[in-house]
């Protein structure tokens, strides 16, 4: 289960951030809009090393048992974001960005991956307005 | 040599011993309170002298600095509770600096500690901030190693360095830890140790990464008459610079505050980087410490390759004297202080085998807090012996 990665932009100055913030670090607006970003360039990756016991923390989240192979991604939006990549991934790879939810956990963690990309164009990106009152503005 | 610019003095310090598997009963607490009771006695001064407490730890809730305040029978005029991880030995330090020149208090003790076993670490980690819980933690990321490790490949990409260039860090620091009964690592560590030892986030291995131990540290600051009196050496503090968020995290982790807050610190304390008889520089991995040494001009034409094998290693400058958090252990919120704990025993001149001879003035820093690629935090001290 997988859905299009998505930053948030500021409406007022174009600012990217991710993950969101709530005023804008350059012109202090508080108005965001969702933009979809699919691809990115991996610039680091790691192979996490398990840890010795599969169990759950009070959060939710679970401590993993498996490898996981981990990357820095200079995407396209100017963010860099941290993802989980698929094997086969190297540096200096294009890859496609996707948000996971993860199924392990209640609460509204969401996980990143990355694929090779394919050269599939951007989705449209819809625009959201988001005043204050109404953050944290998580991207769906 | 001009005068401390600051009328405060760092009178006493102590660290509890680091301990890989404590008991149950030795809770965060216990940690916390030995540490105030040993650096009060090595102060030489009693508890109810004291008017003001700081306190730093991730494990202490749902208590704060009130409940040990009372719990440790002092009534005091100055309390502060301080959240920033490896910044928050100096951040505290430059608050109570500022309150007893002010006359807010005369006499405060800062201590940090945390219980800190494998259980209690993922506990931290997972809920360090709300992003650590939704968007690090599910992926999942199981603590920080991994973020320093694309840094770590970073800043080896930008300085042409190798894993036997970052392992002079390590290995000379534990060089020092041979010399250190504190340290939790004391085994002289060689190349071929670090090479062959367990991959955690290649390119980070075992010896990258900090033993995680439990402890405490604290110090006590008063004021510089009430430090004259004690006839006994006292640490004064040239000049603190701190800078949080400089870059809200669209920078590359390398290049980092400590660049910002370079000039303003050496301007303000008067003196420069080669005047450093030695440096004590948060190292929760050894990428950091050539970040922060490099930032703040600690290296030459920032020849990095040279100076981790000429000045490090072949010269034992002296870095990290107790062997850092590296070799003698992270003890959660404590290591924010335990490089400050260090200063002030090389500054009096009460460092056993590991002193450095004629050690008048050193660099301290601080460095944490992780919002999403790497830390946030960042400040630096010099600090000088006052006779
Ligand atoms: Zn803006």
């Amino acid at each position: 289960m997988s859905a299009p990665f998505a930053v948030t932009e500021c409406v007022d100055c174009g600012y990217v951030a991710y993950p969101p913030r709530i005023l804008c670090p350059v012109c202090a607006s508080s108005r965001w809009k969702r933009r979809l970003t699919e691809n990115g360039i991996v610039t680091e990756l790691t192979v996490r090393r398990p840890v010795a016991k599969r169990r759950q923390l009070p959060s939710g989240n679970w401590l993993d048992q498996e490898e996981t192979r981990l990357a820095a991604i200079q995407s396209d939006a100017g963010v860099r974001v941290i993802a989980r990549i698929a094997p086969g991934v190297e540096i200096g790879d294009r890859v496609r960005l996707r948000q996971e939810a993860s199924t392990a956990i209640a609460l509204p963690g969401q996980v990143v991956s990355a694929d090779l990309a394919d050269g599939s164009a951007d989705e449209a990106a819809p625009t959201i307005h988001a005043p204050l009152s109404d953050y944290p503005g998580r991207t769906p | 040599m001009a005068e401390p610019l600051t009328r405060a003095r760092i009178i006493g310090a102590a660290e509890t011993p680091y301990e890989r598997h404590p008991s149950t009963e030795r809770r965060t607490e216990t940690f916390i309170a030995e540490a105030v009771v040993a650096a009060l006695h090595d102060a030489g001064i009693s508890r109810d002298e004291v008017d003001g407490f700081g306190v730093a730890s991730f494990s202490l809730a749902p208590d704060h600095a009130i409940d040990l305040t009372w719990k440790l029978g002092m009534t005091i005029r100055w309390v502060m509770e301080d959240t920033n991880g490896g910044a928050s030995g100096i951040n505290m330090l430059q608050h109570a600096i500022r309150a007893i020149e002010a006359g807010d208090a005369e006499t405060i003790v800062l201590a940090a500690g945390d219980r800190m076993e494998r259980r209690e670490f993922h506990l931290m980690t997972d809920r360090y901030n709300r992003v650590s819980r939704d968007y690090m933690a599910p992926l999942p990321l199981n603590g920080p190693n991994a973020l320093f490790a694309f840094l770590t490949e970073r800043y080896g990409r930008a300085h042409g360095l190798a894993r036997e260039d970052f392992a002079c860090v390590p290995i000379a620091q534990r060089t020092w830890a041979t010399r250190n009964p504190g340290a939790v690592y004391r085994a002289p560590m060689t190349l071929d140790d670090y090479m062959a030892s367990l991959p955690i986030a290649p390119p980070l291995t075992r010896y990258d990464c900090v033993p995680i131990v439990s402890g405490g540290d604290a110090i006590v600051v008063t004021t510089e008459e009430r430090a004259a009196k004690l006839g006994r050496p006292s640490v004064g503090v040239r000049a603190i610079r701190s800078i949080f968020n400089d870059e809200n995290q669209d920078g590359n982790g390398i290049e980092t505050g400590f660049a910002r807050i370079r000039d303003p610190l050496w301007e303000a304390a008067g003196v420069g980087p080669e005047d450093m008889d030695a440096a004590f520089i948060y190292d929760d991995y050894p990428v950091m410490v050539l970040v922060q040494l490099g930032d703040l001009g600690m290296i030459p034409a920032m020849d990095v390759k040279r100076y981790v094998h000429k000045t490090l290693l072949e010269d034992l400058y002296p870095v990290n004297t107790s062997g850092g958090q590296l070799s003698a252990g992270q003890a959660g919120a404590a290591g924010g202080l335990h490089g400050l704990v260090e200063s002030v025993q090389q500054l009096r001149g009460e460092a056993g085998e590991r002193q450095v001879q004629g050690a008048e003035l050193v660099l301290t820093t601080g460095y944490g807090m992780v919002l999403y690629t790497h830390g946030s935090s960042h400040n630096a001290a010099i600090l000088e012996r006052v006779a």
